[in-house]
């Protein structure tokens, strides 16, 4: 593995956070009295799901070659793009805009996506000079 | 491209940089968010002022023991509470009543998505001054059975529908921003709360009791007419209509001003607090930062440049790590409170709303201002001293 780079360790450390994050910090609404989900439960589990992902993207991306984790990188911008639209457009939320689901998870989760896609547009940006240079 | 010493020296320590920027992104970070913080409670308790829209509210005695008014007016927490339609037109009758009109609060019911009761309240398009106003801003038509006016914090669009006890409603218009019991709540005319009634008795979910909302009324609304005073007409009612309690809604606000001074107070304090750690830190960074480097401005003493000169580039590197931290810090600020507000607001427990966005600009620009004459006023002091230095003795090596 070579040395990283910033922006590799700041992909990685993001995507966990929004990984870890949407289930123990920042998550959606609780469970009705009678048990049951409301629709925002969903939206922090596809929220999970593709964070996960870029998570996994993120560390395995460590052990490729420049070009590689520089496409990579663009990968997971795409990804976090979409998945900052799952709160609230792909997913409804709750009814209430001061719900921890409107108030919490989804403006947490829209910043931590923006700041993956800043990152990684930010490394794909620099591999190509590097390549240049 | 010419990069000028300054930059080069700080792009040449990125850890010492790093460091200095973090400070005054910290100080620009509790300065923005600290007053933008204020302002924003501050534009909430003008709004809830302007908005209450009436110089006095009747309700039934028991709803001043019984349910907590304020938590229901200002917090917009459901809660309900009834008196006879006669006690509607005596308090009308009264001398000095000007505007008068009736409000009706149905029992809070979730409304099928979401486990969050909302508060339903049935008004008098004809009589009503406090709503109506806010209908025709955002909806030019007359409400017709069935249609619905939804507060901002309902997460629904003019022309959704939402159903309440089985009845479909079609959303007509949704009020702006108000930061009082209308943002949570949703408007309709005594017909629909009629249809309501009935439904639910229908489905058997809720029998209300056997209220009719022709019959009693939530809570009368008043302006007093010109040549009255609120006191006179206020304790006229309460002297001469009983079981009812008048209050005066500034009387309701007081509370929560009270709160707002607290609560600004104690920014105020962390803010100081941290300004004044803030630039002691700075002045020892740039102090520390100088005396390190004695050696280096004495050799560019020696090549030839001026006193001037030297103080310049400290003056310079203070600029950039000043400007750099501030908008680093100015925007997290800036992001932080604009996208957390709503939490921000129920963890206050105050009515919060944010600044129009000319003076949100001006907070943030202030912020970086004071940010930055404070990293350069931090900064004089060492470019004053490095200005002066003996270059002779500093680089024989006796400079102590």
């Amino acid at each position: 593995m070579k040395k990283p780079h910033i922006t590799d360790i700041l992909l990685l450390v993001m995507s966990a956070a929004l990984c870890i994050g949407v289930k123990l910090l920042f998550h959606a609404c609780a469970p009705k009295e009678d048990g049951s989900w409301m629709a925002c439960h969903w939206a922090e589990q596809a929220v999970f799901a593709a964070s996960l992902g870029m998570s996994l993207t993120a560390f395995v991306r460590l052990f490729l070659d420049r070009r590689a984790r520089a496409g990579a990188a663009l990968g997971m911008s795409i990804t976090a793009a979409v998945t900052a639209f799952i709160p609230g457009v792909f997913i409804r939320l709750c009814m209430m805009n001061d719900m921890r689901c409107h108030a919490v998870m989804r403006p947490a989760a829209v910043i931590l996506c923006v700041l993956i896609v800043i990152c990684g547009i930010a490394d794909f940006v620099l591999a190509r000079k590097e390549a240049a240079a | 491209m010419k990069q000028n010493l300054a930059y080069r020296n700080l792009k040449a320590k990125p850890v010492r940089t790093a460091i200095l920027v973090v400070l005054t992104a910290l100080l620009s970070l509790t300065v923005c968010g600290g007053t933008l913080l204020v302002s924003s409670l501050r534009t909430g308790l003008s709004s809830l002022e302007a908005r209450l829209g009436a110089d006095i509210m009747v309700v039934p005695y028991e709803a001043k023991t019984k349910s907590n008014l304020e938590s229901v007016v200002l917090q917009g927490n459901p809660g309900y509470f009834y008196m006879d339609m006669s006690r509607y037109e005596k308090i009308a009758s009264r001398e000095g009543v000007g505007q008068i009109s009736a409000q009706f609060f149905l029992a809070s019911t979730s409304s099928g998505c979401c486990s969050i009761p909302v508060q339903i309240i049935g008004f008098d398009p004809e009589t009503d001054f406090t709503i109506t106003p806010w209908i025709r801003r955002s909806y030019g038509g007359a409400l017709e059975p069935g249609d619905i006016v939804v507060g901002n914090d309902l997460n629904a669009f003019v022309g959704d529908t939402l159903t309440f006890y089985g009845v479909d409603c079609r959303v007509a218009a949704k009020l702006d921003k108000t930061g009082t019991y209308y943002d949570a709540a949703v408007f309709t005319s005594v017909e629909t709360i009629q249809q309501l009634i009935a439904s639910s008795l229908d489905k058997g979910m809720n029998d209300f009791a056997g209220i009719d909302p022709e019959r009693v009324v939530s809570a009368v609304l008043i302006n007093t007419a010109d040549g009255y005073s609120i006191e006179e007409v206020l304790n006229d009612i309460n002297i001469h209509v009983k079981k009812v309690k008048a209050v005066q809604t500034k009387e309701m606000i007081a509370g929560i001003s009270d709160s707002l001074r607290g609560t600004s107070d104690l920014i105020g304090v962390l803010i100081a607090a941290v300004w004044v750690l803030g630039l002691v830190i700075l002045l020892l960074a740039f102090t520390m930062s100088v005396n390190e480097r004695r050696r280096e401005f004495a050799v560019l003493r020696v090549i030839g440049a001026s006193q001037g000169k030297l103080a310049a580039v400290v003056m310079q590197e203070a600029m950039l790590t000043g400007l750099c931290g501030a908008g680093i810090g100015t925007g997290l600020a800036l992001i932080g409170v604009a996208a957390f507000r709503s939490a921000l607001e129920a963890q206050l427990g105050l009515p919060f709303l944010l600044p129009g966005a000319g003076r949100i600009c001006l907070i943030a620009v202030l912020s970086i201002l004071a940010v930055l004459i404070a990293g350069t006023a931090a900064a004089a002091v060492s470019a004053y001293r490095i200005s002066r230095i003996d270059t002779a003795l500093i680089l024989r090596g006796d400079n102590g």
